[in-house]
């Protein structure tokens, strides 16, 4: 269910934290449009080391591949990425709805896949975060109680028996969202 | 060809290796000379839950050491990288015939090695004696506290140290830990002391093996190990466009090194040259190979000009080839960028398809590999190449290997970090013209 405890500020505000200690630099200077590589010069392990550093402080548990990874799993080889290593048409549209609206204007059909990591920023990062947060089940699975509470706007346990609320994994939201996304918009 | 100088020639009068293909290099060779792999799941430790659960491991049996003096120094103080090594090494200083060399004081020692990790059972005891906030020392100091002989296995300067020792070598020694970059640069700073007059035999190799819990989880956590794969047979695909990392693997390569007018007055076999090194850094990122592969291009152009050649000279390429999205296309890109219209032209196969990533004994291994195919005129084969990528567009000799003449050859390591290791490799071939300087001159 969509939750409401931890907001969308808060989870923007501990990206920037991860981010500002796994590269060592000042919180105050990141800004959430900024891109993790380009501008921040993070490289490959720095992603995953904000990964584990987020999936610490929210108690959650991170996507390890990017959604057109399980494009290709799931619907078949070459549906988002072509034997050039590039994006296809579905692809881009895939993200585009995904995104919920337009995309920045260097996601086209054709871009090469290794200029994909560059485009992750701040925000996109944060939204990977508020989707698993948002698979908060409707009841404890503890106790039944839906009484949930985040004293802390950081941890949502159950305000009845006290326990640590449970999450999706990241992976297995994205394989649901795509399963979802075929059968509503048959793009694959 | 221009032969531009009368320094020290070095060559090679011996040669060793045991891999997840053989226990030597005769058994290796021919294992991959028909395209076999070496890779099947990992048996040693539990992998269960894993992402990855293959890897090429060697036949605990291959190891067996006979009753003699040398295998109380190995049980004692030595991992199962060293255990390795002085297998391969035995059968490279049989071959040179290195125990009839009197001068012991003028045999050297560089070893590739980053000793064996922590075992889980080391951190286990250690566990005990802390509660997470202070040490219970006399626990720790009882001897049963601390397994105080492992702490010797964590060292590559003792391994190194243990090799001169069993192979009786009193010359300079030293311990390269250049990750996957380290077999080839031992033997490049090994042809470098002899050249520079100060060995005239070295024993020069790498070895590792990763393929424990601990070493084994920090490659699986930092997402560089093939986690796609429809066989373990077919994880290591180089080149190949549904390559998706590298396969960790375990063995040991040696060389001994010998300068040239020494070789031939011991009356030993000679069996290739080293005709150049070249060694540089990305100076870039840690985990990220510089994209246009500048440390790469430094690497084969300083090993080609320390040789005083030119592209039209090398006929073979031993691809350094990991089979990670990053490595095979870098590499390809500066392969083209040195080697121009040329490119094309050179066979590159990479010898990992079939033995996986040996880490700190790859670049000694395939450095032999590269030497025994110049020999026997047998180009060994990329093997698992299957879908072509766009991004990898050379002659891989894809899948099944080639006789072809070649007497000239580079073989490429890239190790983490950016660090590039380039060796030409050269078969023997008398010259005219021998070095002018008489052996004693150089005597200690």
């Amino acid at each position: 269910m969509k939750q409401t405890l931890i907001t969308e500020q808060t989870v923007i505000e501990e990206v920037k934290k991860g981010v500002a200690e796994t590269l060592n630099i000042d919180k105050g200077s990141i800004k959430p449009e900024h891109s993790l590589m380009k501008d921040l010069d993070a490289e490959s392990l720095d992603f995953l080391d904000i990964t584990y550093r987020l999936e610490q402080t929210f108690g959650i548990k991170m996507a390890r591949h990017f959604v057109l990874e399980h494009v290709e799993s799931m619907f078949g080889e070459g549906s988002a990425i072509d034997e050039n290593g590039q994006l296809t048409e579905k692809a881009v549209e895939l993200l585009k709805i995904r995104a919920g609206g337009d995309l920045p204007k260097e996601i086209r059909a054709g871009m090469d896949m290794d200029e994909v990591p560059a485009l992750v920023t701040v925000e996109t990062m944060a939204r990977g975060v508020m989707d698993i947060l948002d698979s908060l089940p409707e009841a404890c699975t503890a106790c039944g109680s839906t009484a949930w509470k985040a004293e802390d706007g950081i941890h949502i346990s159950c305000g009845s028996c006290g326990a640590h609320a449970t999450f999706d994994n990241g992976d297995d939201l994205t394989k649901a969202w795509l399963t979802k996304v075929r059968k509503e918009k048959k793009l694959f | 060809m221009v032969i531009t100088s009368s320094r020290r020639r070095v060559v090679i009068t011996g040669y060793g290796m045991v891999t997840p293909l053989g226990k030597n290099t005769e058994e290796t060779f021919e294992n991959a000379s028909l395209g076999k792999s070496g890779i099947d799941y990992i048996t040693r430790f539990d992998v269960s839950g894993l992402p990855c659960g293959i890897g090429g491991e060697v036949d605990d049996r291959w190891l067996e050491t006979e009753g003699d003096e040398k295998s109380r120094w190995l049980h004692t103080f030595s991992s199962r990288g060293l255990r390795l090594m002085a297998k391969a090494t035995v059968e490279a200083a049989d071959q040179a015939g290195l125990d009839r060399v009197i001068t012991r004081e003028r045999i050297g020692c560089v070893l590739g090695f980053h000793a064996d990790n922590p075992s889980v059972d080391d951190l286990v005891l250690l566990h005990r004696h802390y509660d997470g906030k202070a040490w219970d020392s006399s626990g720790l100091l009882s001897l049963e506290g601390y397994a105080y002989l492992n702490f010797l296995r964590r060292k590559p300067d003792v391994a190194v140290a243990i090799l001169s020792r069993l192979f009786g070598c009193a010359g300079p020694t030293l311990s390269i830990a250049s990750a996957c970059a380290a077999g080839s640069q031992a033997i490049g700073e090994a042809y470098r002391m002899i050249q520079n007059g100060k060995a005239d035999v070295m024993i020069a190799g790498g070895c590792d093996s990763q393929l424990n819990f601990v070493g084994f989880v920090g490659f699986v956590l930092i997402k560089a190990l093939a986690e796609k794969y429809s066989t373990p047979q077919k994880a290591s695909r180089p080149f190949d466009r549904k390559r998706s990392g590298f396969v960790m693997s375990e063995g040991a390569g040696a060389v001994i090194l010998e300068e040239l007018t020494h070789a031939r007055s011991r009356g030993v076999p000679i069996l290739g040259e080293v005709l150049g090194y070249g060694v540089s850094a990305d100076a870039y990122r840690i985990t990220d190979m510089h994209p246009k592969g500048l440390g790469a291009i430094l690497a084969l152009k300083g090993a080609m000009a320390d040789a005083s050649l030119s592209p039209d000279d090398i006929d073979y390429i031993n691809a350094h080839g990991t089979s990670t999205a990053q490595n095979d296309p870098t590499e390809t890109i500066a392969i083209k960028e040195v080697f121009g219209e040329r490119a094309r032209d050179i066979p590159v196969s990479s010898n990992k398809s079939m033995l996986g990533h040996t880490i700190g004994a790859a670049g000694a291994i395939e450095a032999v590999l590269t030497l025994v195919g110049m020999n026997r005129s047998i180009i060994l084969p990329t093997i698992n190449y299957e879908f072509p990528d766009p991004k990898c567009d050379l002659d891989y000799v894809p899948n099944e290997a080639r006789r072809k003449e070649h007497r000239r050859a580079l073989s490429n390591s890239f190790g983490f970090g950016g660090q590039n290791a380039c060796l030409c490799i050269g078969r023997y071939e008398a010259r005219g013209e021998q070095p002018a300087v008489p052996l004693e001159s150089h005597a200690a």
